[in-house]
């Protein structure tokens, strides 16, 4: 070996024996002025992720379809997060003994959220939103998570041209993809299909004509009702062709099951790649059981436990939520991963479709409970 | 063993690779230990995350000094002894690197294992061949040396360092450029070899030769490995082995304070939500800037903490691209596992240009699946793209600019990779996630979405930081760190290295105290 960086080897040795004096004496001459408390780029990921948000109810209107429409303030901060038209938010509340909580997607545009806007459209179908829909009155608070999800539009993915396809209620997140493009926030051209019952079930219908002015594309599909400028019938591949070019556009879908159902009949004739369609998941709801059994769950929260009762035919999540306990919980569709419990002991059941957990999950037992259905007695640890 | 509720010996605030590590040796040790997480998962970084039809990993590109399990290296022999090795599917890594610069057009493939490498060394520079021996040589004696002076804790014989491991102490105090020089490696040999650097993310003209060296010879001669279900495979490992050692671990449990007692020792760690656990030792697995800057109550902050902690630099700050195709990799022609992509060979000139967002093009680049082809289902491949901006260039970002920011780096991305590689990707995207320093300050805190704890340059390189180990620790005592901020400074392997050796040294705390 001949390394010899220096002639005289006794110079490296006094400068290797220098590194640790050097190096005292650079940490004694640091500054002593105060630590920072704050550091941009973190101020950004608390504005944009603040997790958990307190809001209040500051308005709310009747809309067709059985649905209504909520304006909602945030308390904890002078506004909403900027997000991603599409998004949605988890909204909770105490309803009785329960603690509950379900996914809306957002109606309001991106830049509404910047003003301390958020609006949502609920659908009278189920417990919380039975609740919200006949019950609710402005000055009541919720807790609400941040906007989450990857039903939006991505630049580098999608087609320039993106056709929406909404069925009922599904129409909300569209409201904000449309409002969002019309603002310059997204650089695609949009094409929405509205298929409602007849007239009198279309939501949002002012704002959306108002939208058409400004550069939406949008064509209502009215099943039961024949009128003039209205499409008749369902959204089918026929009536998608004489709009569009199925093969060169990207997908929105946002409806009921029935709709999901009907449309991949519709489009599997293009045989489209995966990735240019994209539904909106549904929540997770009860199983269809003659005669659910009840089990025992024992949930552990850090060094808290407590026993409660868990019915066959809903998920762990509802469980959870019947007995008061503060689980965390976003999208109930299996796919977000804030439910992320350990299995402690116990058997339970998911849909393969809905099982959106990590494959380590699985092998170390690990469970999403918004998509789990308990099989047997159950211990599981919360976070 | 005191183990009752909201007491424990230790308390361990992060769950990132480092805090995992120091929880399994403090239980290993026989005290009781608590394991505090603000997110609702373990691993920090060593995570990953599922769209559509992928699993991605998060962060890790190979998991360096692992070794077979015939010839382990140091962190399988660290798994083994925590007892997380065979709770954990390894595969392979076929290949050391892909090098490809802009500037001066190299593409190089190279070989694991020392003569393979040296024979394609010499393939594409002709007369490397001696330099690169010699290179290998003074590696070989560098990682003994350091064999050395971890197997006595640090407290290294100054004669038996002079007499055995000379040329680690001539070399000890120059940098990568300065060793290779003297060394006389030609110019492009020298190019070629230094393509790991953006692994440690300082340039060759202030990292210190002893960090690279010990870090190249640990690549090329135990290879990488990875887990099968990406890193959140060795988190969860973790996470079920200190469930065993009958550890807690709390999720969702920010670490706020540290609370401290009349002569400013520890006495509990207070949660976001009040909740307060009593400990009198605190092994962080976060930055210093956020014990001292936030965390530690102000009676016993010290100007020598002020000081100490203002006097280092922060480490490049994260950038990654997920993409989810929905071609083979073999379709896309896609050949390597393992790409580094520079602007230019000269990684001063080029860690300059990365200062800022605009002009950083710089990426390493993994296709899983040229590794383990089974990790996302047959006819589509994985890829990942990392960068690092060393500069808080990022926080001039505005919330409504924030997308598009995002989208403008993730394109120049596979505009680059594209032009440097042939293949043809964008058409293919079916899944697409970006994570930026936000989104790195967001899952794990760290200050300005840093990735790599303090740069390693200059006077804070790794020989003082481990030489210093000890002396670091009295800044207050009952305080260590652990993960990318403490002495082995950045990367999966350092991380578990340093709560090792954090872990262990608080157990030897606990044992005096005991005495």
């Amino acid at each position: 070996m001949k390394f010899k960086k220096q002639i005289f080897g006794f110079m490296d040795m006094l400068r290797f024996k220098k590194l640790v004096p050097n190096r005292r004496k650079a940490l004694a001459e640091g500054a002593d002025t105060p630590l920072p408390t704050e550091y941009r780029v973190n101020q950004m990921a608390d504005a944009l992720h603040p997790g958990r948000m307190q809001v209040e109810l500051v308005s709310a209107r009747p809309l067709p379809g059985n649905m209504r429409e909520l304006v909602f303030k945030r308390l904890d901060a002078p506004a909403f997060p900027f997000f991603r038209a599409g998004q949605y938010v988890s909204l909770q509340s105490a309803v009785g003994n329960s603690l509950v909580s379900r996914p809306y997607s957002i109606v309001s545009s991106p830049r509404e959220a910047l003003e301390n806007r958020l609006v949502l459209g609920v659908e009278d179908a189920g417990f919380f939103s039975g609740h919200l829909v006949k019950d609710a009155k402005p000055g009541d608070r919720f807790r609400m998570t941040e906007p989450s999800g990857e039903f939006h539009y991505e630049t580098l993915r999608d087609s320039g041209e993106i056709v929406c396809l909404a069925g009922g209620s599904g129409i909300t997140p569209f409201l904000s993809m449309a409002k969002s493009m019309v603002e310059g926030d997204e650089p695609y051209k949009m094409t929405l299909f509205y298929g409602a019952r007849d007239l009198a079930h279309i939501a949002f219908k002012e704002e959306l004509d108002a939208l058409a002015e400004k550069g939406l594309r949008l064509i209502y599909v009215l099943s039961d009702e024949q009128r003039d400028g209205y499409e008749h019938g369902f959204i089918t591949a026929g009536l998608l062709e004489k709009y569009i070019d199925p093969h060169s556009v990207t997908f929105f879908l946002c409806g009921p099951q029935a709709m999901y159902d009907f449309l991949e009949k519709e489009l599997a004739q293009y045989q489209l790649p995966r990735k240019a369609v994209r539904r909106d998941p549904a929540c997770c709801g009860n199983r269809e059981m003659e005669a659910p059994k009840t089990f025992q769950l024992t949930v552990h929260v850090r060094d808290k436990v407590s026993v409660i009762e868990a019915h066959e035919n809903e998920t762990v999540l509802t469980a959870l939520e019947r007995a008061g306990i503060d689980a965390p919980n976003k999208c109930r569709a299996g796919g977000c991963g804030y439910c992320h419990s350990k299995l402690l002991h116990g058997d339970f059941f998911v849909e393969p479709e809905r099982d959106g957990r990590r494959e380590a999950d699985r092998k170390f037992g690990f469970l999403h409970p918004c998509v789990s259905y308990p099989q047997s007695d159950m211990e599981i640890e919360i976070p | 063993m005191e183990k009752r509720r909201n007491k424990y010996d230790v308390v361990v605030i992060g769950a990132g690779n480092g805090g995992l590590t120091a929880a399994i040796r403090v239980l290993q040790g026989g005290f009781s230990c608590l394991l505090l997480e603000k997110h609702n998962l373990p691993g920090g970084f060593a995570t990953s995350f599922v769209r559509g039809r992928f699993e991605f990993e998060a962060s890790l590109h190979e998991l360096n000094d692992f070794g077979s399990p015939q010839e382990p290296g140091d962190i399988r022999t660290l798994f083994r002894e925590l007892g997380v090795e065979n709770k954990i599917d390894w595969i392979r890594i076929p290949e050391a690197y892909h090098l490809i610069t802009t500037d001066k057009q190299y593409d190089c493939e190279m070989p694991f294992g020392i003569d393979a490498y040296i024979e394609k060394m010499e393939q594409y520079v002709p007369g490397s061949r001696k330099s690169m021996t010699e290179f290998f040589e003074l590696c070989n004696e560098v990682r003994d040396a350091q064999t050395y002076s971890n197997s006595v804790n640090g407290n290294t014989d100054a004669e038996y360092m002079k007499k055995n491991f000379p040329n680690f102490i001539k070399a000890g105090s120059y940098s990568v450029n300065e060793v290779l020089d003297a060394l006389k490696m030609p110019k492009k040999a020298q190019d070629i070899l230094n393509a790991y650097w953006c692994y440690l993310g300082v340039d060759c003209d202030r990292m210190s030769f002893l960090h690279y060296g010990s870090m190249v010879i640990r690549y090329i001669t135990r290879d990488a490995w990875m887990p099968k279900m990406r890193s959140h495979e060795i988190s969860l490992a973790m996470d079920e082995r200190i469930r065993e050692l009958g550890g807690d671990i709390w999720y969702n449990s920010q670490a706020e304070k540290i609370l401290t007692d009349e002569q400013n020792r520890i006495r509990a760690v207070q949660l976001a939500d009040g909740t307060e656990i009593e400990t009198h030792h605190v092994i962080a697995n976060c930055s210093p800037h956020l014990v001292f800057g936030k965390m530690l109550e102000k009676k016993s902050l010290t100007e020598q903490m002020i000081r100490a902690t203002n006097a280092r630099t922060f480490a490049g700050r994260g950038f990654t691209l997920f993409l989810g195709l929905n071609k083979s990799a073999q379709e896309l022609g896609i050949k390597s596992h393992n790409y580094f992509i520079y602007d230019t060979a000269d990684s001063v000139k080029q860690y300059d240009l990365m200062r800022r967002v605009e002009t950083n093009h710089v990426q390493a680049t993994v296709c899983l699946n040229n590794a383990y082809p089974e990790c996302s289902p047959p006819g589509t491949c994985m890829m990942y793209f990392t960068t690092m901006f060393m500069s808080d260039d990022w926080g001039n970002i505005s919330q409504t600019d924030y997308f598009k920011a995002k989208d403008r780096v993730a394109e120049d991305m596979i505009r680059v990779f594209e032009r440097e590689t042939g293949c043809k990707i964008r058409d293919s995207i079916e899944e697409i996630c970006v994570a930026s320093p936000t989104t790195y300050a967001r899952y794990c805190g760290h200050p300005q979405g840093v990735i790599y704890g303090y740069e390693t340059a200059d006077w804070d390189s790794l020989m003082p930081r481990m030489m210093m180990m000890k002396e670091d620790a009295k800044l207050f005592p009952g305080l260590r760190f652990a993960g990318g901020y403490a002495m082995r400074s950045s990367g999966y392997s350092s991380a578990y290295v340093s709560g090792d050796l954090s872990g262990r040294q608080t157990v030897g705390d606990l044992k005096a105290e005991v005495k």
